[in-house]
């Protein structure tokens, strides 16, 4: 075998990979080096941007989006006929100004004359109509906030526009931050016909997917699934610009820890999502020009407990579990963040100062246990857990309740999903596990949104109520107290719901969330990060924090 | 030949239907109503029902099976629970980046695997060969999913020098979608800017799916030139005084291949699998990370679409593998015949 | 090195297994000596006992037992690997160390259970296909072998654990159902042809029944390859395992398992790597083992040589 037969073709074959790779690569290295240097220089000279990592794609369509993702692109996308303000109030938006009847039943608002929409279609009431009829017919996203209780809306000439309630409602103001106004002629222009809502098609749905039909300061310029929503700057928006404002910005549907730290390190990322484990954010504040924002907005953490399903049915089962959960080092894993009070979180009007507080206590967790009907064959009832497999911090407090439900002599089973699951589970009474950790704030700036939103028996069999706690008493306090139309009444009102709450304990209120964000500060001002750093309150209206066309950015001040 | 092809497409067409049948059960087995999921827990009942009627749940499971395939014939796999469009765009979006990746890795372990396979049967038992032999060990030991985490580990913070994430940078111009594969897109265009840069984000998860079949390939290799050179065969031809290139290129290296191509099928089988992985870690956009998506977002009509589709490219590569074996093996080129 | 080897376990033999008739004796020696010829197959052979040690063994073993189990432990959380955690903890205050241990026991569990079904049901649908080929049950038996093979057998699996409850039953059924059709096909063969032999046709005109035919005229003779097969499976099977607990779908917390461990871990990375690493070369060392070995057995079983 001294002879080596295989030589000549291996050398051939050796030697012209050599040459392919070498080409590749060495050309690789150069021009790809000078064409992204160039790339760099074109984005740094030209592009105003503001990217946001968020958890799903965001769902652009005003009637369905619900979540932070949508709420953040449907704030910037579309206008609302009023605009909730950092510090709690709201203000004129699309309506100039308006009425209230005395009977608290009409409300009539004045439109703002000469707003274009993004196609350059004048805004008028009949859009406001078209959008509010959309909205409750197709009956997702936030309709459930006006569904039992706006009667109908009129157009009472071009600028005018008319709610008829069938109640005294008195958020109802409030509850217009999430009425999204869209292009009523646009809409109807790209339905599709043969959908489920007869004369309408489809509704326009399936266009509204990766489309926009508004007049807000950005245009949605390209939608990929499971990769970005890409909206650009719309020139004539009847707000104005700053010459400063982001030309853009993008929310990039991530929320994988090595990626977002990635994005951030290259600058190809200006916030990170609130998703963020604890180390991996603490890793981000130390990459040069990275600061952390720490925001109250509103979001309470809830171990929401199904009152229909054994053993959480039982009122002493639940305390027991309550008083079996270690408050204060499951707050510590969130820092920034402070223990939950009651059912309504501490920054949001409404909510009530002293009640009862449920605290670590083993010894009485052991006390209503024994209480229980299920004291005696504990064994047979383990409590199913269900955490967010996207949001890897929940995890641990799923394990911290499993270790200590153990030594009170629960078994307890940790079930991960990913959101849509998640959603999907809670839609039937059946299939919502005994226990879920979720996060939830609130819709508009009041403790009744909350109440409302949690507690009701209307949102049983949505994400928001894994409680299923239908009783007709709380249901006719809340509604009695949101028709209260005298605050200080009003405000009463809610403390004592809030009373009843904590007595059913339906819910283990863990934490009041400080929205822990990395972002980029050297280069991009954020008014709301400002505002929380000097200890003042933000916006709790979700999305509303992400106004991009108030944010200002400065490429040139950014550092490879 | 022809008569084999044929034979072949017949025999995957009854497996196709098969797999259809297969994954309608599995996805009717789940419990939920898929109107429902479609449209939202709060929406109305009557649209609810429409939707139902318009997805033939009102009827017969046999009755929903022949409407669902009717449908997937034409293209139509229902809407994505996830992404709220038709399945088959989603598909469209995505497949380009997965065959993208799998072509080049493909090519990768085959061109690499042909290359150490050759050089560790021509340095039979020095290093060369020990090195490759433990690496094809490696290559079998560490699952794909682990060197994927293992190389974003090192590339993605340790030695930052290619790009770990995604399909194209951010500040590079996509260019137009031709084929959809942005490498080929960007050549045909001229944009070479987007070329490497599109080409560096290849790499690593190429390498975190070639790596595994490569080196246990080059092992088959070298096995089979190094059995064939001791053939008689091939002292006759040498005594024949063939020419050195005819009976390399002959009577050597394409018996050699034979059982190389026949693993190939496997190899890629298990490439197509790994992917389901690799994609997610490296956030690749491509079909296999929207097939994992869907199964773990319970997203039936995807999952169904995901499953179908792989099936079939399975089925093509497969009959591929065999019409090389069959060119490279006289014995079945002639006895098909 | 090798001879020596062989000769103590000779010796061995002969003490323990005195009642063994020569000719068995000398059976397994031969068998050893196959096997032993590569020292890659003793090596796997030590990984093999290794780990069968450490998952039977595990609660003796792993030095926090109580890690595997309702626990965490924040003030301890995210420690390097030192002293008395010698491959750190993870972010919920677990030792590691004590979780790769534990997760040798699902992994072994889990091949063990899905060959200890998919082979027997394997087997016997080939047995019977190959027996009665030609026939409308070889058509069908087959045409669903080949449908499943249609498919790469880790995205069915995949599929499979996806739409059933999350948790390793489920994975288990899952991979069953994707591994049973590779044994129909691999016996389906042997059979076909066995069924032509003279023997099995000497038996049919005796008038033995079919079972009997199958069971000790055909199934016999195809014992070799399926062992081999199932030898060299065990490695995959924790492989497939590991990828369906990389995605959630396997063990669920808190039990322990590879690719869960890998998982969590890679999310913490680079500064947490002790929580990826070390799962991950404990499943290379696992499935590198179970290949030797089975290697091994192949080199053993195969009568060419």
């Amino acid at each position: 075998m001294k002879k080596r037969p295989f030589k000549r073709a291996t050398v051939l074959l050796l030697v012209s990979i050599l040459v392919v790779s070498l080409a590749l690569s060495g050309c690789g290295q150069n021009s790809s080096q000078n064409s992204s240097n160039q790339g760099q220089q074109n984005a740094a000279a030209n592009e105003k941007i503001i990217r946001v990592t968020v958890s799903g794609t965001p769902n652009i369509d005003p009637a369905v989006g619900q979540d932070y993702g949508s709420c953040t692109a449907l704030a910037n996308i579309y206008d609302t006929l009023v605009f909730p303000q950092n510090d709690g109030t709201l203000k004129p938006m699309l309506a100039e100004k308006w009425d209230v009847s005395s009977d608290n039943l009409t409300y009539t608002f004045y439109l703002r004359k000469g707003v274009k929409f993004h196609n350059g279609d004048e805004l008028t009431a009949d859009d406001v109509v078209f959008s509010m009829k959309r909205l409750l017919t197709i009956g997702e996203g936030f309709a459930y906030l006006f569904t039992d209780v706006v009667k109908d809306v009129t157009a009472a000439d071009t600028y005018t526009v008319k709610f008829t309630l069938n109640k005294p409602f008195a958020p109802f103001v409030e509850t217009l931050v999430r009425l999204y106004i869209l292009n009523k002629d646009q809409v109807t222009q790209n339905i599709k016909q043969n959908g489920q809502y007869g004369d309408m098609g489809d509704y326009g749905r399936e266009w509204l997917i990766t489309h926009d039909a508004g007049s807000g300061p950005y245009t949605v310029k390209e939608l990929q699934q499971q990769a970005y929503l890409y909206a650009v700057r719309f020139d004539d928006y009847w707000g104005g610009w700053d010459k400063d404002a982001p030309d853009a910005f993008k929310l990039i549907d991530s929320t994988e820890g090595a990626t977002v730290r990635t994005l951030m390190n290259n600058r190809e990322l200006e916030i990170t999502d609130q998703w963020q484990t604890t180390e991996n954010i603490n890793a981000m504040s130390k990459i040069p020009g990275v600061s952390i924002a720490t925001i109250f907005s509103g979001t309470i953490l809830n171990v929401m407990l199904n009152t229909k399903k054994a053993p959480t049915d039982d009122v002493n089962f639940r305390k027991a579990l309550a008083y079996a959960f270690d408050y204060d080092s499951i707050v510590k894993l969130f820092p920034g963040s402070v223990k939950a009070k009651g059912p309504v979180p501490h920054d949001v009007p409404g909510n009530a100062a002293d009640l009862m507080q449920y605290t670590y206590d083993i010894e009485k967790a052991k006390e209503y246990l024994q209480k229980s009907k299920y004291a005696d064959k504990l064994d047979q009832y383990p409590v199913e857990v269900l955490t967010n497999s996207d949001v890897p911090d929940l995890e641990k407090i799923a394990l911290s309740m499993q270790a200590n439900a153990e030594k009170i002599g629960i078994k307890v089973n940790i079930v991960k999903a990913p959101w849509i699951s998640i959603v999907d589970m809670m839609s039937k009474v059946d299939s919502t596990p005994n226990a879920c950790i979720i996060f939830v704030a609130p819709h508009y700036n009041e403790a009744g949104s909350i109440l409302e939103s949690r507690y009701h028996s209307k949102s049983t069999g949505t994400w928001e109520q894994g409680e299923w706690l239908q009783s007709k008493e709380i249901d006719n306090m809340i509604e009695d107290a949101l028709s209260t139309v005298d605050k200080n009444e009003r405000f009463e009102k809610y403390k004592k719901i809030q009373e009843v709450l904590v007595d059913l304990c339906p819910t283990i209120w863990v934490l009041d969330q400080a929205e822990r964000r990395a972002y980029q500060s050297d280069y991009m001002y954020w008014p709301g990060a400002e505002l929380a750093k000097q200890g003042k309150p933000v916006t709790s209206v979700m999305g509303y924090n992400f106004y991009f066309h108030d944010f200002k950015i400065y490429p040139e001040k950014m550092k490879k | 030949m022809l008569k084999y092809i044929i034979k072949r497409l017949f025999q995957g067409i009854f497996v196709v239907i098969g797999i259809s049948i297969l994954i309608f059960i599995i996805s009717r087995v789940v419990p939920g109503d898929p109107a429902r999921m479609a449209l939202g827990p709060r929406a109305p009942q009557f649209a609810v029902d429409e939707l139902r009627k318009e997805m033939n749940l009102d009827k017969p499971l046999p009755v929903q099976y022949y409407y669902w395939f009717k449908g997937v014939i034409k293209g139509d796999f229902g809407k994505s629970l996830n992404t709220k469009r038709p399945v088959i765009t989603d598909v469209k979006e995505f497949l380009p980046a997965t065959l993208e990746l799998a072509l080049l890795s493909g090519f990768l372990f085959i061109i690499f695997a042909t290359i150490i396979g050759l050089l560790s049967a021509q340095y039979r038992d020095t290093w060369v060969d020990g090195l490759t032999r433990i690496l094809s060990y490696v290559g079998i030991a560490i699952p794909s999913f682990v060197v994927a985490v293992l190389l974003l580990l090192i590339f993605g913070y340790l030695w930052p020098v290619i790009p770990t994430l995604g399909r194209l940078s951010s500040n590079i111009t996509p260019p137009p979608t031709i084929t959809g594969l942005i490498t080929v897109d960007s050549l045909i265009t001229g944009n070479f800017a987007a070329f490497f840069d599109a080409l560096k984000h290849l790499i690593l998860p190429a390498i975190a799916l070639a790596i595994g079949p490569l080196f246990q390939e080059a092992r088959i290799l070298r096995s089979a030139l190094i059995d064939n050179i001791n053939k008689e065969y091939i002292s006759v031809v040498t005594g024949y005084g063939l020419p050195k290139g005819v009976i390399m290129r002959k009577h050597l290296l394409k018996p050699s291949f034979i059982p190389v191509v026949s693993v190939m099928g496997l190899d890629f089988a298990s490439l197509m699998g790994n992917a389901f992985l690799v994609e997610s870690i490296f956030n690749w956009p491509g079909l296999s990370r929207y097939g994992i998506n869907a199964m773990l977002n319970k997203d039936l009509n995807a999952i169904s679409a995901v499953i179908i589709i792989y099936g079939v490219i399975f089925l093509i590569v497969n009959i591929i593998v065999d019409l090389i074996i069959a060119w490279l093996d006289p014995r079945i080129r002639l006895g098909g015949e | 090195m090798k001879n020596n080897i062989s000769a103590n376990e000779n010796t061995a033999d002969i003490k323990k297994k005195s009642f063994l008739s020569d000719n068995t004796r000398e059976k397994l020696r031969i068998y050893w000596y196959k096997f032993s010829r590569n020292k890659f197959s003793i090596l796997g052979l030590c990984i093999v006992l290794i780990s069968i040690f450490l998952a039977v063994f595990a609660p003796v073993i792993a030095p926090y037992p109580q890690h595997v189990k309702e626990f965490v432990d924040y003030d301890k959380a995210g420690l390097p690997p030192c002293a008395s955690y010698i491959f750190g903890t993870d972010v919920f205050g677990r030792d590691i160390f004590t979780r790769v241990i534990f997760s040798f026991r699902g992994a072994l569990l889990m091949s063990v259970i899905v060959l200890a079904i998919a082979v027997p049901v394997g087997v016997l649908l080939g047995l019977i296909a190959g027996y009665y080929s030609g026939t409308w049950i070889d058509v069908i038996i087959m045409r669903i072998t080949d449908v499943f093979l249609a498919l790469p057998p880790m995205i069915l699996a995949l599929a499979i654990a996806a739409v059933l409850k999350p948790n390793l039953t489920s994975s288990m059924i899952a991979v069953t159902v994707m591994w049973w059709p590779w044994y129909t096909r691999l016996v389906y063969g042997m059979a076909t042809s066995l069924s032509k032999e003279y023997f099995v046709k000497n038996a049919e005109l005796i008038g033995a029944s079919k079972p009997y035919i199958l069971f000790h005229e055909i199934l016999p003779n195809c014992l070799s390859p399926i062992f081999t097969k199932m030898a060299l499976d065990v490695g995959w099977v924790i492989l497939i395992g590991a990828a369906l607990s990389f995605v959630g779908l396997g063990e669920q917390p808190p039990t322990p398992a590879f690719g869960q461990m890998i998982s969590d871990g890679a999310r913490y990375m680079p500064d947490l790597w002790w929580m990826t690493i070390f799962p991950a070369l404990a499943i290379a060392f696992i499935i590198l083992g179970f290949n030797f070995f089975g290697d091994g057995i192949r080199d053993m079983l195969d009568r060419g040589r």
